[in-house]
């Protein structure tokens, strides 16, 4: 009983740092933009004495940070999900196809005019999902390799997705161009306070039936058999674990479009710092995910001298180096 | 009494909008609540900065997008992002009380969040020479410049005219490929300034067509045998002479065989700015250099 009492309690303190964490990083991200980086100036907006900059504050950035905080929640928590049941220490959010059907569903929404939202994100939902469909169909049937053929197929298919992305950026000869590619290098910045309400009630149940599965998960990483002997439904949890967070991630890519690296580096971090309690790592990898994707979009709207830059090149240029120092470290 | 309170109170609501500000159709038919006399005025395109510089209005100008570098100082005002991604926080921290958007490029995404911050944001969208000198006569109306617009307009309607007058009817008009890309080979098709441009200086566009930016192999190139190749480019002089010097081994081409294959500024061709004409002249100058000497010549 004193046991369980303890891992409770180091559970709510972890998640309770987190969140803090999570939220000093949302208020960094509303106080500086690419039009002012002066705190100074910030403290005088949420005084009341710039109307302006408060609205741009609430209007353009409180949004955007929000939406920010949910993608690299999303992201690493599906990562967290998929390194777990698929066993794989390479496996990313994106691993069983969904960023290639999102993208091959947003650059077709793109290329008939649809409005980005609902239109492009519908095209890109429609994509990732029958993507993901596909993979599971390829791979059933094979329940000797049903981990491995899971992995193969969704590799097998995101690369003959990027075949055809590749045509059909090929095949563009206007402006249009431009939108795709920025919808590929991942784009935050058409966010709208109502799109993330919509956003989150569809993220927020993921999240907590995900957490309520952390026990269930801790178990199947034992194996299989001790995990069925512990009164665990093996094949019928993994499905809908692998469901339930690809649904959540097809929303996230539909909506902001490709941003790499947050699902494989935050979950290794957290992993390497906090042991591999999915109890603890699910409400971690929830607030401190959406604290560094938050933090890269704060880098990506004020790195660049003018205009922004794509928030999925920041989190692969600190991704990569960052992810190398932590397998350096580990080893050692 | 109390009725006549609230008639006036209803009357001085009713006015209050159109005493500082005026209700104009902009070129895509909405209808726009304009500020008299715009004082804070973003352009969103470089041709519309080029478009208030040439009309003297440039003190209102409070920001401008990323390659608007025509005139020389309108680089150093204030950025908001490139006019395909415009940085919505930049512009709303700029106060404007007008931004002057195009239909084509500006994403409509961005345009509708301006306007959600009751800014007035006015579409333009010229398509060809004319719309663009309809586009300086309504940019002038916005501005309060009337007069200099109609002057602009009537300069580039009158050196426009004097070079149609020569080569209307010409007979001999020569094959131009205007190649725009470099790898792929992009050329342009009949709805573009370029396509306008070459047919008004008398020559003919080889890749007339329905697609705007087709794309050539090197074989379609050789094979319609252009007597006039012109690339335009926004690289340095240096990757124009390897383009050329790649070009210069297929004699066969006319162009190639007579020395016809010129490098033009593209900002001359591709914005829809007062410069349209110096580029037709520039067309003229290459693709009938007689002409070009008469229709240059001081008129006595």
């Amino acid at each position: 009983m004193k046991t369980a009492n303890n891992i409770w309690l180091r559970i709510s303190g972890i998640a309770i740092i987190t969140l803090i964490t999570l939220i000093f990083t949302m208020v960094m991200g509303v106080s500086m933009g690419s039009s002012q980086k002066d705190l100074y100036a910030f403290v005088n907006a949420v005084r009341g004495n710039d109307p302006t900059l408060l609205s741009i504050i609430w209007q353009i950035r409180f949004p955007r940070v929000l939406l920010a905080a949910f993608v690299g929640a999303t992201l690493s928590l599906g990562g967290l999900v998929f390194q777990a049941l698929l066993r794989n220490p390479l496996a990313e959010p994106y691993i069983l196809g969904i960023s290639g059907g999102a993208a091959i569903g947003g650059i077709i929404g793109i290329l008939i005019n649809l409005s980005r939202f609902p239109g492009v994100c519908a095209t890109a939902f429609i994509g990732s999902m029958a993507t993901l469909a596909l993979v599971f169909i390829f791979s059933s049937g094979q329940t000797a390799l049903a981990k491995d053929s899971l992995l193969l197929s969704g590799v097998i298919l995101n690369a003959f997705c990027a075949a055809v992305i590749m045509f059909l950026v090929s095949i563009v000869q206007d402006s249009r161009l431009h939108s795709i590619i920025f919808w590929l290098m991942g784009d935050l910045s058409h966010t709208d306070l109502k799109h993330v309400g919509y956003i989150s009630i569809l993220l927020i149940p993921c999240f907590l039936y995900i957490f309520t599965m952390s026990h269930p998960m801790n178990l199947l990483l034992m194996g299989k058999d001790l995990a069925h002997s512990m009164g665990i439904r093996v094949k019928a949890t993994s499905i809908t674990l692998l469901i339930v967070s690809s649904f959540m991630i097809s929303v996230t890519v539909s909506y902001c479009g490709l941003i790499g690296f947050v699902g494989l580096v935050m979950p290794h971090l957290l992993r390497m710092l906090l042991g591999s309690d999915h109890r603890i790592l699910v409400p971690s990898c929830v607030f401190a995910g959406g604290a560094y994707m938050v933090l890269c979009d704060l880098l990506a709207r004020t790195l660049a001298k003018s205009g922004e830059m794509s928030v999925g090149v920041i989190t692969a240029m600190i991704g990569a180096p960052l992810f190398i120092y932590l397998l350096k470290r580990s080893r050692t | 009494m109390k009725y006549f309170n609230s008639i006036i109170i209803f009357l001085c609501i009713l006015g209050a909008p159109l005493l500082n500000a005026r209700l104009l159709v902009d070129q895509l038919g909405r209808d726009i609540n304009i500020p008299d006399n715009p004082k804070r005025v973003i352009a969103l395109a470089p041709s519309i900065t080029e478009i208030i510089y040439a009309i003297g209005q440039e003190h209102r100008l409070v920001g401008v997008t990323q390659f608007s570098d025509y005139p020389p100082q309108a680089s150093s005002l204030p950025k908001v992002g490139s006019y395909i991604h415009l940085d919505l926080e930049r512009i709303i921290a700029l106060k404007p009380d007008l931004c002057i958007a195009v239909k084509d490029g500006n994403p409509h995404e961005v345009a509708l969040r301006v306007e959600s911050f009751h800014i007035p944001l006015y579409a333009v969208d010229p398509r060809n020479l004319e719309a663009v000198m309809e586009t300086i006569i309504e940019i002038g109306k916005l501005l309060n410049a009337q007069k200099e617009a109609s002057i602009l307009a009537d300069t580039m309607k009158k050196r426009i005219q004097k070079i149609t007058s020569k080569t209307q009817n010409i007979q001999k008009r020569p094959r131009v490929f205007f190649q725009i890309g470099i790898s792929p080979i992009v050329s342009v098709g009949t709805h573009t300034f370029i396509h306008e441009l070459i047919e008004l200086s008398g020559g003919t566009n080889l890749t007339k067509g329905d697609v705007p930016y087709p794309r050539y192999t090197k074989e379609q190139v050789i094979s319609l045998s252009p007597d006039v190749f012109i690339i335009t480019s926004m690289a340095r002089q240096t990757i124009f002479e390897n383009v050329k010097k790649e070009w210069q081994q297929w004699q066969s081409i006319p162009a190639v065989r007579n020395d016809r294959i010129h490098l033009v500024n593209s900002n001359l061709f591709d914005r829809a700015a007062p410069r349209l004409v110096d580029g037709l002249e520039l067309l003229l100058e290459l693709i009938h250099p007689s002409i070009w000497k008469t229709v240059m010549e001081p008129t006595p």
